[in-house]
């Protein structure tokens, strides 16, 4: 799974993009385990952030898998 | 409704205009840019950097404006954004709307800048001083 961090999300990951490997398909709060557990400070941005599953915002329906790309989405300020 | 949009690095200029097609069926061209200015959070500022995930930009603010035409039905809308560094009075965003009537036109502009500020996936990165522009426009 490819992961994008924009903004604060880069700043404190230090990194645009990971990989990261995911089994079988999860829903978004098993995907926030899995970002934390590989990069412990997101969990600040938990409560704040939306998760996007290939160009399209997640929600509680949405269940991801390998092959997808997920991007963290903090609070926007475009315009 | 056409829907147009632009993400862009280089600077929006002055040449949008209302499409030729619709002239004769159009009664109505509301346009918006939004544009930097000198200070953000109280300090004086000489330009500010966005980002965006363009990809994604682009496909919200094309569902934005389809979802927003259900009940404002319009004929056109051009958007450009630019992202990277923007100096101060330049412009940051472009909205032009072709409508029947001015009504539509207006509902749509403004409720597509709202959605556009909750949604779409566009980041106001930092501001630069003008010592920092300074430096930057030297290197």
């Amino acid at each position: 799974m490819r992961v994008l961090f924009f903004a604060q999300t880069r700043d404190t990951t230090g990194t645009a993009e990971l990989e990261m490997k995911i089994s079988g398909s999860l829903g978004v709060e098993e995907i926030w385990r899995a970002l934390i557990a590989a990069q412990p400070r997101l969990a600040a941005f938990q409560k704040t952030t939306r998760l996007a599953c290939n160009g399209e915002y997640a929600d509680a329906e949405t269940r991801f898998i390998d092959a997808d790309e997920v991007a963290l989405i903090p609070p926007v300020s475009g315009g | 409704m056409e829907i147009e949009i632009q993400i862009t690095s280089q600077p929006i200029g002055a040449q949008k205009k209302m499409p030729e097609k619709f002239s004769g069926s159009a009664g109505a061209f509301a346009e918006f840019s939004g544009i930097v200015r000198a200070s953000e959070n109280g300090q004086k500022i000489a330009a500010l950097e966005y980002e965006a995930y363009s990809p994604m930009a682009e496909s919200e603010m094309r569902r934005i404006l389809e979802t927003l035409a259900e009940k404002f039905p319009c004929l056109a809308a051009r958007v450009s954004h630019r992202l990277g560094i923007i100096p101060v009075g330049e412009t940051a965003i472009y909205i032009g709307i072709t409508a029947k009537h001015r009504v539509e036109a207006f509902a749509l502009l403004a409720g597509f800048m709202d959605r556009l500020k909750q949604d779409v996936p566009i980041w106001k990165r930092r501001s630069l001083t003008p010592a920092e522009f300074a430096a930057l426009k030297k290197s």
